[in-house]
């Protein structure tokens, strides 16, 4: 799509490169005429509008060409993006963890950015270098033989030239990369480490160091962009030395009354043309530069690994739904290898609360993870049975998860509700909001479920927005509703509430919560102990809370 | 002590063009020099066409005049102009490439100073984007634009302005109504169509903006909630949502485009529309005797090289409308710190250096539960003690009180009989060493960043508190030993590894308080016992608290304070 847009840009660079000369032409006629064979402006009005015309087709198709070369970058970057997007969703959380949030932001809106002017300039700037050059060389070999051969034997010496040194400011810069690229961040890496430098009393040296190394970034830049400035110095010395040339060598055929004045005038206004193609290319040379540090960037983005397996969203509502969910002999490794759990074997039931306790950093979130699908196991099974315990496809099992900091976006109540069932109704919200216990704090509300949240539902206590993204789960009437740290930073009666209301939901569903509470322990029907990487049964009984 | 971020130098430095010159006053004939110099080569280049023109329609002449006219033709002196204007367009434009890109960067430098002082005081409360945004990465490219504005708009304009006056000049001297249609003409494309252009600009540039950041804080906050979105069905739903975002900002974008596109394309006609009133004027005023045959061609061309310095203005019109916009997001978070104590306090903390933390409520801006309520902890110089709790309850929040980086909604504290709410970081940062959760490892060798917190130590303390951090057969592993390049783009250390540098880095600066968040972490069981032997063993008089969830690490301890329900409930020993 974004190449018929890329192609249409350079057929209209085209059109506009034809009518530059054509205009040319019957300027330099005009001002031959006026000049040399007597004309008064009067007799040449027609010329006039003909080279208005053109100028005014020149101009608008130059447009076109600008426009379209836009249109095909802004479709590029927006290709890429969806590109990006559909991947970290493939990734999901797990994977995604792995890589600061920001960076991956930046990549996405900025470092997509980056590739709008490699396609609406750099591309089509590329071809018209082509385009227009041997089109002016046609025409001059048209109407002066000597100007030709100047020009012809200028031009290709150009891009020959440009390499040459641009391989050399190449190499340059590739073995001062690494210090370019150290400089340039430096000034990031100081703002990334400025809590560690206040926490070590070493702020104020270190604007000193910001300092002298903003200093030594300048230097480095500097003697590497020298060199690539002696790329364009090249392309000046060219331009200049044909423009020079001819205006001379014409000069003296003039005098000798070999040339005539309107093929000298028209080749000096086309001999800058010829060049500016080229100059216009070698501008663009940053927009290839930033593409690459964009594309490099994204790399990193699409290298993640695509952990997330299944999400259980695309639920088949067939009879009962999931009766069981077995983990056999699973083993999970982290992102880098590392392996968390090994040897889990232990079964999530029906119509059960099951809990999970253990240390922090023990493998509870692991577990939940894997049985969410944010990870695959490396090594066992994760099967589901259905309510007549054969086995269905996981893909198949609806999952709800409440995380420990459940996303509260910026809306009212029944937006936030709404967020998984775009199409739930008034009713349907009432009834999960009642069987998550949130329906009488919700009906205090001011406006009630109209009542808006504030940023990050602030406007709520921390036990409210755990019973509010619970009922946003109910609403999805899932058959795996899985629980992290519910109750985690609650007060005692807030927790209590919470639990209750987690306990309730445990009818015709598999519930497996993961906490380190007492008040959540004590509601389990089944109490699995993660510790040293693997899962132990417990006995239920009052007083096993780690 | 003295405080390099005064309020004078916070506010409106980066702001708008008056604050962008104070900003240069430094580098100002640097400057000067770079606007002369793209002058010069625009000039030359005005000349080389001008002076063609003049040869040819010359040599036409005096050619069609017969021989001896044309041996009258002195083809030298305009020969070598011409030569001369060619070589001096290719040295000018050269060496005003090299000078103004050193201005730009060493402003660049100068305005990344400015803006590090003015953040430092407010870090790190101030600089967590709430929403996940990449803030950090924002001040780099803002920093970056404000700077480029001498570039990419004081160069254009300055040498439009210069340049358009001398070519009026040269004009004049020709053919007067030539150079007023010119000066007409220049005006009009270097000043009507910029300012035809910058209100929308202005606030295609705006909208465009707000936008972009829109979408950065939905896709920061989809990102670190991505696992419930997925699992709600809604990341695609919010996928949809930013593609409308997205299409706001690509139509701005295309746009500004057309707009900068609809300007160049308005000088360019402009440009011929000129030369053809010029060819006009001078082609009656040679019928009248007033101009040779030979200064027609001349004048056509030398208003075509005349329009070059106006050409790339709607460009830098667009540029500066960014520098603006960037330039008035850095000064909002540059603005003098009201959280700031200016003088220096009347006392400093005072041995014992006992910690006295009482009824302390507290949470983060902008959350919803508190991570402290009517807690209160005492600890003791000299004692060991061992903060336990699940994640993300508080125990670094003591580091964050204890610096004054966030303030108790309620409560004291008071270390060394000092209300620390009266004490800067940097005053603390002389009693108390911490390893934060989220230290930092500086772009540099692992010596530049032992030393950074103690530069003065000597290498037989290097030597010695490396082997309490059990690093020595580490750093004796690396080819390079301790001149190895760490940080992004040096070499990748574990966790553990890069924990353990900052320990040693923290213990080189012998505070009578030693505060770790975690030291063990990602350590196996034998290195963890020697580190924590070792680390008890060097601190037998200083103080020294670790957060941690790691049992192993208990043992060590005098005793062992657990964070729950957000408060501090001692244990006693624990073991």
């Amino acid at each position: 799509m974004a190449r018929g847009w890329l192609l249409g840009s350079v057929v209209a660079g085209g059109v506009s490169a034809v009518l530059l000369v054509c205009q040319f032409i019957l300027l330099a006629h005009v001002v031959d005429d006026l000049a040399f064979h007597g004309c008064t402006p009067e007799s040449e009005v027609r010329v006039f509008a003909l080279i208005l015309a053109c100028l005014a087709g020149q101009v608008g198709a130059r447009f076109a060409s600008d426009m379209m070369g836009t249109q095909a970058g802004l479709r590029g970057a927006s290709h890429v993006r969806g590109q990006l997007l559909a991947h970290l969703f493939a990734a999901g959380p797990v994977a995604c963890a792995g890589v600061p949030a920001g960076e991956v932001v930046t990549t996405f809106t900025e470092g997509a950015e980056a590739l709008v002017p490699y396609f609406a300039r750099y591309m089509p700037s590329a071809a018209m270098m082509v385009v227009l050059p041997l089109l002016i060389l046609g025409v001059v070999a048209g109407v002066d033989g000597w100007s030709f051969l100047v020009l012809a034997c200028t031009g290709p010496l150009v891009p020959v030239f440009m390499a040459f040194v641009g391989y050399g400011a190449q190499a340059i810069m590739d073995r001062r990369w690494r210090q370019l690229s150290l400089l340039g961040g430096s000034f990031l890496d100081a703002l990334r480490g400025m809590k560690t430098l206040r926490l070590l009393g070493r702020a104020q040296g270190s604007l000193e160091r910001i300092t002298h190394l903003a200093d030594a970034h300048r230097r480095t830049t500097l003697s590497v962009m020298k060199v690539a400035f002696l790329t364009s110095a090249v392309l000046e010395f060219f331009s200049s030395l044909s423009i020079a040339l001819v205006a001379v060598v014409f000069g003296t055929r003039l005098l000798a009354g070999t040339a005539d004045f309107r093929s000298a005038f028209l080749v000096l206004l086309l001999a800058p043309e010829y060049f500016m193609p080229l100059r216009t290319f070698s501008a663009s040379y940053h927009a290839r530069q930033n593409v690459r540090a964009a594309l490099d960037n994204m790399g990193a983005v699409f290298a993640l690994p695509a952990l997330a397996q299944h999400h259980g969203g695309q639920a088949v509502p067939g009879p009962g739904g999931a009766g069981s969910l077995s983990c056999q002999a699973l083993g999970v490794r982290s992102p880098d290898g590392l392996p968390v759990l090994h040897d889990v074997s232990c079964d999530f039931s029906r119509n059960r609360l099951t809990v999970l306790t253990g240390a922090s950093g023990a493998g509870k979130t692991t577990l939940l993870y894997a049985l969410l699908g944010f990870v695959s196991p490396s090594a066992g099974r994760l099967e589901a049975y259905d309510v007549f315990g054969q086995t269905m496809p996981l893909e198949n099992v609806r999952m709800a998860w409440v995380p420990q900091q459940p996303v509260m976006i910026f809306g009212t109540v029944a937006q936030n509700l709404r967020l998984g069932a775009p199409d739930a109704d008034a009713e349907q919200l009432r009834n999960a909001a009642a069987q998550a216990d949130a329906l009488d704090f919700i009906n205090a509300l001011p406006n009630g479920f109209d009542t808006h949240m504030g940023e990050r539902g602030s406007r709520l206590s921390g036990g409210q927005v755990r019973r509010l993204a619970l009922a946003r789960a109910l609403l999805r009437n899932p058959a795996v509703l899985v629980l992290d740290e519910p109750t985690a930073g609650l007060d005692t009666a807030s927790a209590l509430r919470v639990a209750n209301a987690i306990r309730q939901c445990a009818t015709g569903r598999i519930v497996v919560v993961a906490t380190h509470r007492q008040a959540m322990a004590t509601q389990a029907d089944v109490l699995l102990h993660v510790a040293d990487g693997t899962v132990v049964v417990r006995p239920i009984c009052k007083e096993t809370v780690a | 002590m003295t405080v390099p971020w005064g309020s004078s130098q916070g506010g409106r430095f980066v702001e708008g063009a008056s604050g962008f010159i104070r900003l240069a006053a430094g580098a100002r004939w640097r400057l000067a020099w770079g606007v002369g110099l793209a002058c010069a080569a625009s000039m030359a280049g005005f000349g080389l066409l001008f002076l063609s023109g003049w040869l040819l329609a010359g040599a036409a002449v005096a050619g069609l005049a017969g021989q001896g006219a044309a041996r009258a033709f002195n083809i030298m002196l305009p020969a070598t102009g011409v030569r001369f204007f060619a070589m001096v367009r290719i040295l000018a434009r050269y060496m005003e490439r090299v000078v103004a890109h050193d201005g730009a960067l060493r402003l660049t430098g100068r305005l990344r100073a400015r803006v590090y002082a003015a953040l430092v005081p407010r870090a790190p409360a101030g600089l967590t984007d709430l929403r996940g945004g990449d803030l950090l990465g924002r001040f780099v490219s803002d920093t970056d634009k404000v700077a480029a504005y001498y570039t990419d708009v004081a160069l254009p304009f300055a040498r439009a302005l210069l340049c358009g006056v001398v070519f009026v000049g040269v004009f004049a001297c020709v053919l007067r109504p030539a150079a007023l249609v010119l000066a007409v003409g220049l005006l009009a494309g270097g000043v009507l169509v910029p300012c035809l252009i910058g209100a929308a600009t202005d606030r295609l540039v705006r909208v465009g903006a707000e936008k972009q950041s829109h979408i950065q804080a939905e896709l920061a906050q989809t990102l670190q909630n991505l696992g419930e979105y997925l699992l709600l069905d809604a990341a695609h739903g919010r996928a949809v949502g930013w593609t409308d975002a997205q299409s706001t900002v690509d139509g701005a974008r295309w746009r500004l485009d057309a707009l900068e596109g609809a300007a160049r394309s308005l000088i360019t006609m402009l440009a011929f529309v000129t030369a053809l009133a010029v060819l006009v004027l001078a082609a009656n005023a040679c019928r009248a005797g007033q101009v040779s045959v030979a200064q027609i061609p001349m004048l056509v061309l030398g208003v075509l090289a005349a329009f070059d310095v106006v050409a790339p203005l709607p460009l830098a019109r667009q540029a500066a409308a960014g520098a603006r916009l960037a330039g008035a997001r850095l000064a909002k978070v540059c603005a003098p710190h009201r959280g700031v104590v200016e003088a220096l306090p009347p006392h400093l903390p005072h041995a014992p250096y006992d910690l006295v933390l009482q009824n302390i409520n507290f949470a983060y801006p902008q959350t919803v539960s508190p991570v402290l309520r009517n807690a209160s902890l005492t600890i003791r110089q000299g004692e060991h003690v061992g903060l336990v709790g699940p994640s993300g309850m508080g125990k670094s929040s003591l580091i964050n009180l204890l610096f004054g980086f966030y303030a108790p909604q309620s409560g004291s504290i008071a270390f060394g009989g000092v209300d620390v709410g009266l004490l800067r970081a940097e005053d603390m940062a002389a009693f108390v060493s911490v390893v934060a959760q989220d230290f930092h490892l500086f772009a540099g060798t692992l010596r530049d960043n032992l030393l950074l917190g103690a530069p003065s130590a000597t290498d037989a303390e290097l030597e010695d508190v490396l082997k309490t951090a059990q690093l020595t057969q580490f750093i004796q592993s690396l080819p390079e030993g301790l001149q190895t390049w760490v940080g992004n783009d040096g070499l990748r250390l574990s966790g553990g590894q890069a924990r353990r540098v900052a320990v040693a880095q923290a213990l080189l600066r012998k505070t009578p308080w030693l505060v770790l968040d975690e030291p063990t972490e990602g350590l196996e069981a034998p290195l963890e016992q020697a580190l924590m032997a070792a680390l008890v063993r060097r601190c037998a008089n200083t103080t020294l608290v670790c957060m941690t969830h790691r049992a192993a690490v208990l043992p060590f301890m005098h005793r062992v304070v657990r964070v729950e329900d957000a408060r501090f409930c001692p244990e006693g020993r624990a073991t």
